[in-house]
């Protein structure tokens, strides 16, 4: 009944430049039709699994094959990187770099054209597949025009020509906002219904059991440690064990200690939370407010607009406090005016009208590299930030430029070194550390500045759950320490839910909601205006008739414990 | 953000847009060899005429092609100044040695009428190119530049690497901003106030190592998604945004081929007989 589509058999792979193979003995058969995401840490082999379905492995990878792929009845060591396009469509992760043409529809038309196919021919073919993908209506757009989710949806059409088998997505979750997330989790499903193969690599487990996943392939160290169902995969307790994000809703039944044998889990709407009331009770408690400690105000913005085209207000009337050692989560949509509003307390940008105060002063007087003194700025890539060959040095920039003595520098650098646990290091040439390593230097370079505030773009995209859970904490110490604010820019609703103290909700330049996290995500029009989304805990709370804003709270106050 | 450029991306609706690709590619390079090859006014002025009825009919931004024009104008006129200042009698190594002062500044300092009219149809030249090259612009997109090119059997790597430029280097620039504004809250001084020239391109060397480092990585993405998607798999490629060859096109293609045999008679013409440029006031 079912047809073997990918057959990996005593597969191995190892890249030229490394000692070790990347991929050992790897023994799996993917049958047609299948939804088959793949989990793993960074480093576990899933992009090299990737590389080795698409064909970049073996056509710009070099390394040694052992065993053999095969797929579509075909050799993958004996064909060309062409041949296997014509089976298997790739999503990359970086849906700029796949928008290679100037339109929509010339993208799409962009592999049919590589086939020198005739315009007449391909016009039918482009409009069915941008219809798929509801992108019809943007046939002449240019790609500085659109969203990182329409991209994204362009990049699948221009891979649905006619006989493609098998869609690949590369983490496709890993820089769009929770709605959008979940329009790409639904858009791939109705590929698979299409009768397409959908492979699916992500981290963001929760967000993809939106939809049905038939099947889950977990990779450590590059071997094979699990293949079979969500629900197999959650009883067997595969994911921490793999050190993988388990969805919120696994991790409150394990809280409550409920023995999850023999329960569908496959999906949130599956699960009989009211059969469990009893035990997850706890998620109901009331707590009494936390007395409410004196606050400082640190920063001050108030009435804050700017525009770049005095006709079109970028934001409008912002105002809002950071108090001290507070952790800030700024949410909405991509150009909602999330990071206008960051240029703005840096002070690339000035307000139109309205002033940000820190500590009572104005900070219009200053100029940018004043303004650094006091708030930091972290950029989401580091690879965009560092400019030196030795960590010391890079450290150390910020206050080279500012001409402060030998010894000043010594000493802010050594203790920035050390709050980021990187002292030892200290000598280490920058290329030989791990991105999460590199984040903790971009953190560092700053910190030796010792500003009162930093401002963190999306500070773990695209990580796995040990470097986010990693960063995070580290970030955490810091702000215990040295006491130093955060505010952090981010889709990521887990990040706002657990580490941080209050959310700013953005929406088309407006600040819609002002809250703790736990309020703005149980309002339904705040979410719907902002792009948000619920987890899967505001199910568990409506199925179980609990408060979903005290659950979400009781949730993080036993997380600390549970774990 | 398209709004931006001068060129468009997306092809636009008017008469001369809709041409094919490879007919605007072939009469753009015939028109400018046409206007290269002579100082002759009387070939130059129905070329100047023409452009600018072409560039009315591409409905332009005219406040963006003025000021384009004075800023061509300007750097051309400053030229023939330094061409005069360097030969006063320039005109007449041109127009079979006759001389005839127009004015006698004092006794250093002149201007013949050979000069004058050299100098000045050098400008007019000058001017032409330029109304050429932005109808030419203005009328083509980077897609169909790229289809142009490989209809005139320009191996079509070549022409894709020109729509890939238009295509990325909008968003390197974005890198760049990014770059700089980080790397200015770490205290890297870019204020034209506060530093020279020189100083400031040293600066701005700072935001290129980052820089290039991400465009790296971004050319790697490039190349695999080219890869993945079969790009180069062929000998050629067929091109969606080609437009269909119509008689407008047949039109034009005919006038190219007239052109291009105008332009060697010329030529040949020229170099046999070693005539000088045209001038009317020969006394």
């Amino acid at each position: 009944m079912k047809t073997p589509l990918i057959v990996f058999d005593n597969f191995t792979f190892k890249y030229d430049a490394q000692v070790e193979p990347t991929l050992h003995d790897i023994n799996l058969t993917l049958y047609e039709g299948e939804k088959v995401l793949i989990l793993g840490q960074s480093g576990s082999g899933k992009s090299t699994m990737v590389h080795c379905l698409n064909g970049l492995i073996p056509y710009s990878f070099k390394g040694k094959i052992q065993g053999s792929l095969t797929i579509a009845g075909v050799d993958t060591l004996h064909t060309s990187i062409f041949q296997l396009s014509k089976i298997v469509g790739t999503v990359l992760q970086d849906s700029d770099a796949q928008f290679v043409a100037l339109s929509v529809e010339d993208d799409v038309a962009f592999a049919l054209e590589n086939k020198s196919m005739p315009k007449k021919d391909m016009i039918p073919l482009v409009h069915y597949a941008l219809n798929k993908v509801g992108m019809i209506d943007f046939l002449k757009q240019v790609p500085f025009e659109l969203s990182g989710g329409q991209k994204q949806k362009v990049a699948v059409a221009g891979i649905l020509h006619e006989d493609v088998k098998i869609l690949l997505f590369d983490e496709p979750l890993a820089s769009l906002d929770p709605v959008s997330n979940l329009r790409t989790v639904e858009m791939m499903d109705e590929m698979a219904q299409d009768g397409k193969t959908v492979i699916v690599v992500e981290h963001r487990f929760e967000d993809i059991l939106h939809r049905k996943v038939d099947r889950v392939i977990v990779l450590e160290e590059g071997r094979i440690v699990f293949d079979g169902d969500v629900n197999r995969l959650l009883q067997e307790d595969i994911l921490r064990k793999n050190g993988l994000r388990e969805p919120l809703y696994v991790q409150a039944l394990r809280m409550a200690k409920i023995d999850l044998k023999g329960l569908s889990l496959n999906q949130v709407q599956d699960v009989d939370f009211a059969h469990f009331k009893k035990q997850l009770s706890f998620l109901n408690d009331k707590h009494p407010l936390p007395p409410q400690k004196e606050r400082l105000p640190l920063v001050e913005v108030k009435d804050v607009s700017f525009a770049y085209d005095p006709k079109k207000l970028v934001l409008k009337n912002i105002s809002f406090k950071l108090y001290k050692g507070e952790r800030l989560a700024l949410v909405g949509q991509n150009g909602a005016g999330k990071s206008t509003l960051a240029k703005l307390l840096v002070g690339v940008i000035r307000p139109l009208s309205g002033s940000i105060e820190i500590n009572g002063e104005d900070i219009k007087i200053y100029s940018i590299a004043e303004i650094a003194n006091r708030i930091g700025y972290v950029m989401q890539n580091p690879n965009t930030m560092i400019v030196k060959h030795m960590i010391k040095e890079e450290v150390s920039l910020a206050l080279t430029l500012r001409k402060y003595s030998a010894d000043a520098i010594d000493k802010a650098v050594t203790e920035a070194l050390t709050i980021t646990g990187l002292e030892s290091m200290s000598h280490w040439p920058i290329n030989a550390l791990s991105y999460g390593q590199k984040k903790r230097l971009t953190v560092a370079s700053i910190l030796a500045l010792k500003p009162e505030v930093l401002i963190l773009d999306e500070p773990t995209a695209g990580q796995d759950y040990r470097h986010y859970t990693e960063i995070m904490d580290f970030l955490n110490e810091i702000n215990v320490s040295a006491g130093i604010s955060f505010i952090f820019i981010t889709h990521d609703i887990h990040l706002a839910i657990e580490y941080t103290d209050r959310a700013l909700v953005f929406s088309d330049g407006s600040l819609i909601k002002d809250a703790r996290i736990f309020d703005a995500l149980s309002d339904q029009s705040i979410l719907e205006r902002a792009s948000l989304t619920q987890t899967s805990l505001y199910t568990l709370a409506q199925k179980c008739g609990f408060e979903p804003e005290r659950v979400i709270e009781n949730f993080i106050l036993h997380k600390g414990l549970y774990e | 953000m398209s709004r931006r450029f001068v060129i468009n991306l997306v092809q636009g609706e008017t008469y001369l847009q809709k041409l094919n690709g490879t007919t605007k590619l072939g009469l753009f390079l015939i028109v400018m060899v046409y206007t290269m090859m002579s100082f002759d006014l009387r070939l130059l002025l129905p070329l100047f005429i023409l452009s600018w009825i072409g560039l009315a009919s591409l409905k332009p931004n005219y406040k963006l092609i003025l000021g384009l024009f004075g800023f061509i104008f300007f750097m051309n006129f400053v030229n023939i100044i330094l061409y005069y200042a360097v030969n006063q009698d320039v005109g007449s190594s041109y127009l079979n040695g006759t001389r005839t002062v127009l004015i006698q500044f004092n006794s250093y300092w002149y201007l013949t009428i050979e000069t004058l009219w050299y100098l000045s149809v050098r400008q007019f030249k000058m001017m032409t190119s330029f109304m050429i090259s932005m109808v030419f612009i203005l009328s083509i997109t980077p897609g169909e530049l790229a289809s142009g090119m490989s209809g005139l059997k320009i191996p079509y790597k070549i022409s894709t690497i020109t729509s890939l430029a238009f295509r990325y280097i909008p968003e390197i620039f974005n890198d760049y901003e990014t770059i700089k504004m980080s790397m200015q809250a770490r205290g890297l001084e870019l204020d034209k106030r506060r530093l020279n020239v020189f100083k400031r391109l040293k600066e701005n060397l700072m935001i290129l190592i980052p820089l290039i480092f991400t465009s790296f990585d971004r050319i790697g993405n490039i190349a695999n998604a080219l890869d993945l998607r079969g790009f180069g798999q062929g000998k050629s490629r067929t091109y969606y945004c080609e437009d269909p060859v119509t008689s407008r096109d047949k039109l034009f293609r005919g006038i190219t081929i007239l052109l291009i045999i105008f332009c060697i008679s010329f030529m040949v013409y020229q170099n046999v007989n070693h005539f000088g440029m045209w001038f009317p006031f020969k006394i």
